[in-house]
């Protein structure tokens, strides 16, 4: 557990050094850059690694706990942490309920649900999501092994266990870059795009509700939730630049997550890509016009 | 060697302009590079300001055995200008990054600053005559009026005061896109390597509107970066040979003979990590700050953030030896990350004979260890203990347990206060001690 605080402080002061290094004088110090970097990652592995294995623990319990709460998160979606909508969508609570049904018509529905929440409230999407309890949203990532002890269907897992949150890419196009835009060992950037500004507050929607419900996974929400890896290292990066806070550091690193999927071992580094299949057929969160813009990292680079 | 260290002269607080033990100095004096040349009768120090010092070696004084030459300041002048790049947004620091003097050839001193993008060659000469009995001007200049001419006289020179002279002689610039790190001069007193982040670039002394590509490890996709080179210098003896170090704390042997690009090394010096100390930390701290060849150029001297290694040339798989440093910072890696100074890069330095090495620390501090004998010693740069002839005391961190007099304790060392930079003379007990603004030159201490 003091692995996963270390792991977490750590991960916070190299975003704070990366910042740091953009103002300062004589430009970015590419060998100091890239040494962060690699502490970041290492940071980021621990910190993953510790979670996962806090989520096996309370997987058991949350599992039952979940399942009467998918209704309720369902119906959520719309306004952060209440609970009256419950009742409102019938509807919706028959696709909550179809979750014991065949995979893909719960997958199919989740993916819908996404969808149509697509432009402008994911924010509070993920804030209803996230507070009606079912989601255990220390925002980083399920742990793929605890999937498979729900009887959520394996497509849903698949999909909320490998997105660790991030905007979903705009196009099919930007998700295949996943990998590419995860190589982010390089320590360049670019200007800072006005749009980003949103990002920090997704992140801290994201970690008020992830404090506030520590609780179990809601895999389907995840789906919601999860937005593929498309954001490079320096959009958290410049995220956290907003807020230094080191509370935000866990929301940052579920959007960091599948973004530094290609920088971990081979097993993770799999797992982004069939994310980013599937995430590209689901809907937006937040920020994603905004993200759509932005392959800094990668245009910073090549520009430095 | 380690002998006890005398105090050659006290500390030459080459860049301040109050005299008082503790004036305050500006970031712009804190000295960055320290270079004796091949005689070892000149010093040159950088600093942050872009300001290079040369200090001279005073002709030893018969009168008084005891008395080695001292080293007093030579000449001063301003090597490098902060610029901007427009085309960037990027404003290019004119901290002397590296000195390199030229083998002398006449009677003339050449040397090689460089900041992060501009490298210079500078001319050092000595005036110490003038011509008089000019015809046509008078002894200030002026323009004679020619009615007052009446006979010719030839111009005769005559003894001056010494006047030093330093003038650029040449400018190799616009060669690096990232920061210039190393320079070295070949043993064929022609050419010269400039190495950056990524690239290493071969010159030739009198050309500067081209340089050569070496060596390039930048990455298709820079993206998938993973090393960057940290220093790089030629093989003492053989022009061909060539060495760089890189952030992944692997040294790699190159020769020129072989291909035009050398991004394929001839031999490459790695040492498996321990997985036993693996932690958040170890790719920085194996990442190497100096690598320097020995004068014989069969070993090779590296110095990352723990500990300095010499490495046999004819032995790739692991280090020949490997000293301590300071290995009680090991547990404090994290702290040491926060305050930025686990990315400090020391510099290391061979003895003439190559049977010592010296390398910097933290408290300014500087350690020494003999290769033969195995013994080491810690050595204090300061005020206190640097009066004149004084000897210095050896000192001792310790770690908790048992404290002695004197000891310091690790939670006390002052970390801002670092040597980064020394340098050792070429064929004396002799050497220069940059700790932060000042500058300490002690000798071994004769009986």
């Amino acid at each position: 557990m003091e692995y996963k605080v270390e792991a977490h402080r750590i991960m916070s002061i190299s975003l704070g050094k990366i910042y740091n290094s953009r103002v300062q004088r004589g430009g970015i110090k590419l060998h100091k850059n890239l040494l962060v970097s690699l502490v970041l990652r290492s940071a980021r592995q621990v910190y993953l690694r510790d979670y996962y294995g806090g989520i096996c623990l309370s997987a058991q319990q949350a599992r039952e706990w979940c399942e009467g709460e998918y209704m309720d998160s369902e119906q959520d979606k719309l306004v952060p942490g209440s609970k009256e909508s419950m009742p409102e969508s019938d509807g919706q609570s028959e696709v909550a309920v179809d979750k014991q049904e065949p995979s893909n018509v719960v997958e199919s529905h989740a993916a819908l649900d996404v969808e149509s929440e697509a432009s402008g409230e994911q924010d509070h999407a993920e804030d209803g999501v996230l507070d009606s309890g079912c989601s255990e949203l220390k925002t980083p990532e399920e742990n793929p092994e605890a999937s498979p002890t729900f009887e959520v269907p394996n497509g849903v897992t698949t999909i909320s266990s490998n997105c660790i949150s991030g905007p979903p890419p705009s196009n099919p196009e930007q998700a295949t870059e996943t990998p590419n835009d995860c190589q982010t060992d390089g320590s360049e950037s670019v200007e800072e795009n006005s749009l980003e500004r949103t990002v920090p507050q997704t992140c801290t929607n994201r970690k008020r509700s992830a404090d506030d419900s520590e609780l179990t996974d809601s895999l389907p929400k995840r789906t919601k939730v999860m937005s593929p890896p498309l954001i490079s290292k320096n959009d958290e990066k410049r995220a956290e630049t907003e807020e230094m806070d080191t509370s935000n550091v866990s929301s940052l690193i579920t959007i960091f997550g599948s973004s530094f999927s290609g920088l971990l071992s081979s097993e993770d580094g799999a797992q982004p890509d069939s994310e980013a299949d599937q995430d590209s057929d689901s809907g937006q969160i937040c920020c994603d016009q905004m993200l759509k813009n932005l392959n800094p990292w990668s245009t910073a680079i090549v520009a430095f | 060697m380690l002998n006890p260290i005398q105090v050659l002269c006290s500390d030459i607080t080459s860049l301040s302009l109050e005299p008082e033990p503790f004036a305050s100095y500006t970031e712009a004096d804190i000295i960055s590079t320290v270079e004796f040349n091949h005689t070892g009768e000149l010093l040159a120090t950088g600093d942050k300001g872009g300001r290079v010092v040369i200090f001279q070696r005073e002709p030893e004084c018969k009168t008084e055995p005891y008395s080695q030459g001292e080293y007093n300041v030579y000449s001063t002048f301003q090597s490098h200008e902060p610029e901007f790049d427009y085309l960037k947004s990027l404003e290019i620091e004119e901290k002397i990054n590296k000195i390199r003097w030229l083998p002398q050839q006449n009677a003339a001193h050449f040397l090689l600053s460089t900041n992060d993008k501009t490298i210079k060659l500078w001319k050092v000469s000595e005036r110490d005559k003038r011509p008089e009995g000019y015809n046509l001007k008078d002894e200030e200049g002026r323009i004679k009026d020619l009615s007052t001419v009446t006979s010719l006289q030839v111009p005769v020179l005559k003894p001056m005061d010494l006047m030093v002279e330093v003038s650029p002689r040449r400018v190799f610039a616009n060669a690096h896109t990232y920061h210039v790190n190393s320079i070295s001069v070949n043993s064929d007193h022609e050419t010269y390597m400039s190495a950056d982040d990524l690239r290493i670039n071969l010159w030739h002394l009198g050309i500067t509107d081209r340089s050569f590509n070496i060596v390039d490890i930048k990455p298709v996709n820079m993206e998938d970066l993973t090393e960057v080179i940290t220093a790089a210098e030629f093989h003492p003896h053989h022009c061909n040979l060539l060495v760089y170090s890189s952030s992944k704390g692997t040294l790699r042997l190159c020769d020129m003979r072989e291909a035009a690009l050398c991004d394929k090394h001839s031999k490459l010096f790695e040492e498996p990590e321990d997985p036993s100390n693996r932690s958040f930390f170890s790719e920085i701290i194996s990442s190497v700050s100096d690598v320097k060849f020995s004068h014989s150029g069969r070993y090779l001297l590296t110095r990352d953030y723990l500990t300095a290694k010499v490495w046999d040339l004819n032995m790739e798989n692991k280090p020949l030896e490997i000293y301590q440093v300071h290995d009680y910072l090991r547990s404090k890696l994290c702290s040491l990350y926060e305050n930025d100074c686990i990315f400090d890069k020391f510099e290391c330095a061979w003895n003439g004979s190559d049977s010592v090495i010296m390398t910097g620390a933290y408290n300014n501090f500087f350690r020494m260890f003999d290769r033969n004998t195995k013994r080491d010693v810690t050595l204090e740069a300061s005020r206190e203990s640097s009066k004149p002839r004084a000897v210095l005391k050896p000192r001792r961190v310790c770690q908790g347990g048992k404290r002695r007099k004197d000891d310091i304790s690790v939670d006390s060392l002052d970390f801002t206060k670092k040597i980064l930079h020394t340098a050792w003379h070429p064929t004396e007990n002799i050497i220069a001690i940059a700790a932060t603004n000042n500058l300490y030159i002690f000798q071994d201490k004769f009986n």
